[in-house]
């Protein structure tokens, strides 16, 4: 249980710290870059009176591979395997956003059938991508809180139920590089659909289970439950998106409320709470994982017939090009709102001038410095990993 | 978007240059996503405008850096220039829900930082001026967030070579 600070004490990310009082006893701590709980290489700051974190600085970038400069000089067939490595958790939700975003501006539209696979690959994806942050969560608090380390590797095994199904389509686990500007690549294969009916239901049943294990245990509800709390407002005002959002009473998914792919086909319940602590984003992704499962089983049998790709199959890297024009494109990634920015005419036409990815995690991390200061350096782990950054994503 | 706050957009756009030089009046058809253009100084008023329409949620801002290069039909050059684009959501249900506009900046000009407005401009201001250079006036913390703080240059920018080779640094 986290100790109330003696005032109400409001977070200031801009504290400047000769303005604490005077007689604390400060000491400065360095969490990360190296540590388990950031899911990466990420480093924050904290500045400690006692135990309560009383400012918290983040220094992100050790991840940057200049992913936007690389792509400038790429061409567009060549960059969506670059962009399956941002968000590794759920590269193929990455690869659709950016070509959709260059789909918009070269004015093709995917046909039905390609839209129709692309809506069940994102939302099996979805689950892969909840699955990992359930587990890591769980693992994050602690192995020995009787469930922690075990729900990590049943999450594991379960994911791989999902990868299981996406190498039979795409030939790899993960960076698939199955989509294109104006479809897919490849078709589902014979017996595909019944394979993943399969492995979702089993999923659906091992998710039974860590509700069990992990959301009935009185250890998991007393270490999360009002911790880090996010209000309406804050999240509001921090353009947070996504299950984070959703958790702190956000209404809010661009699956419904902009719909794209064929999610204007199929009825999608936006799973909410109003708490906004820990244990509200950890429901909300248990729940969602679990409405993903129900739309990706609804929407896997009733495939439509048709081709995959719009046009002529591209066959060389220098096939795609794009003369002018900006465009944004927004996809509801597992994190939040996932964004392309691209603005064409590279040279040629062949590359983009300029390429930026909004990435969901940096505006998720961007909520710690609001969020840790007033808590435990204890509740400071329980608070990132809720957050689920992806620091791939967060640095490119 | 409403007929009401098309009327209040349409007075800070830049409006488009004749022959002559003479200020053309502004069309509707300039009043759409991605292709409007507004002067520096109606930067921030137009945000401001936007959140009190419902726009309440920053999603994001992309500076670009453009080099000096011939325009087609006119004698003298296009000279060097930035562009920073931002945009912004409208919660809730509806098909187009994002608004953007963009800014032009001459070499050595500063934008106006929105973070008074939006909270979550913040590091995405400060990651555009790490890796682009543009500097966002009255921003509360603007540091680079990317790049280690003794870098030279900024990586973005067309000038700024790719194999370009640089010391370790840690």
């Amino acid at each position: 249980m986290s100790i109330a600070m003696p005032s109400p004490f409001v977070a200031d990310p801009y504290l400047d710290i000769d303005d604490y009082d005077s007689d604390a006893d400060l000491m400065v701590l360095n969490l990360g870059p190296q540590h388990p709980s950031t899911h990466g290489v990420f480093r924050i700051k904290l500045i400690l009176d006692g135990e309560i974190i009383i400012k918290a600085i983040s220094y992100p970038g050790y991840l940057h591979r200049g992913v936007e400069k690389l792509c400038e000089k790429l061409n567009y067939a060549m960059i969506t395997p670059i962009v399956d490595k941002n968000d590794y958790i759920s590269p193929m939700i990455n690869e659709q956003a950016i070509n959709m975003a260059f789909e918009s501006l070269m004015g093709v539209e995917v046909p039905r059938r390609g839209r129709w696979i692309r809506t069940i690959l994102a939302e099996m994806q979805r689950v892969a991508s909840h699955l990992i942050a359930l587990g890591t969560f769980a693992m994050d608090l602690g192995g020995a809180i009787g469930g922690g380390a075990s729900l990590f590797m049943y999450m594991f095994r379960d994911r791989e139920l999902i990868l299981d199904c996406f190498e039979e389509l795409t030939g790899c686990r993960f960076h698939y590089n199955t989509h294109i500007a104006g479809g897919q690549r490849h078709d589902l294969p014979e017996g595909w659909s019944e394979k993943v009916k399969t492995a979702l239901a089993q999923i659906t049943q091992h998710l039974e289970d860590c509700k069990q294990l992990v959301v009935e245990n009185p250890i998991f509800a007393d270490r999360t439950k009002g911790v880090g709390v996010i209000t309406q407002q804050l999240a509001l005002e921090l353009g947070l998106q996504g299950p984070i959002a959703r958790a702190s009473g956000v209404d809010m998914d661009l699956r419904r409320d902009a719909p794209y792919h064929c999610y204007d086909e199929v009825k999608v319940n936006v799973v909410t709470e109003s708490s906004g602590d820990t244990w509200a984003r950890f429901m909300v992704r248990l729940r969602e994982a679990q409405e993903s499962i129900r739309i990706a089983t609804e929407m896997v049998d009733g495939v439509p017939v048709g081709p995959i790709f719009a046009g002529k199959v591209v066959k060389t890297a220098i096939a795609i090009k794009i003369k002018e024009g900006q465009s944004y494109v927004a996809v509801e990634s597992p994190r939040g709102e996932l964004g392309t920015y691209l603005i064409a005419g590279g040279p040629k036409g062949i590359s983009p001038y300029r390429l930026k990815i909004r990435p969901p995690s940096l505006h998720a991390i961007s909520a710690i410095p609001y969020i840790l200061p007033g808590n435990n350096v204890s509740d400071a782990i329980a608070i990132l990993g809720s957050l689920d950054p992806v620091m791939g994503e967060v640095d490119r | 978007m409403t007929p009401k706050l098309y009327q209040q957009i349409a007075p800070l756009l830049t409006p488009t240059v004749d022959a002559d030089g003479n200020a053309l009046p502004i069309t509707p058809e300039q009043v759409v996503n991605f292709g409007m253009m507004v002067p520096q100084n109606k930067h921030l008023a137009l945000a401001q405008l936007l959140k009190e329409a419902g726009y309440s949620i920053y999603v994001t801002v992309v500076a670009s850096h453009w080099e000096e290069q011939t325009v087609k039909g006119k004698s003298a050059p296009d000279p060097e220039h930035f562009e920073v684009a931002t945009v912004v959501r409208h919660p809730g249900p509806g098909a187009t829900t994002t608004f953007s506009w963009r800014v032009r900046l001459e070499v050595g000009e500063s934008i106006d930082s929105l973070v008074s407005l939006y909270a979550g401009a913040d590091w995405q201001e400060r990651e555009q001026y790490d890796l682009v250079g543009v500097r966002f006036d009255n921003h509360p913390d603007l540091r680079r967030l990317m790049m280690p703080e003794d870098w030279p240059g900024h990586p973005l920018r067309r000038d700024y070579a790719i194999d370009t080779s640089h010391f370790p640094w840690r």
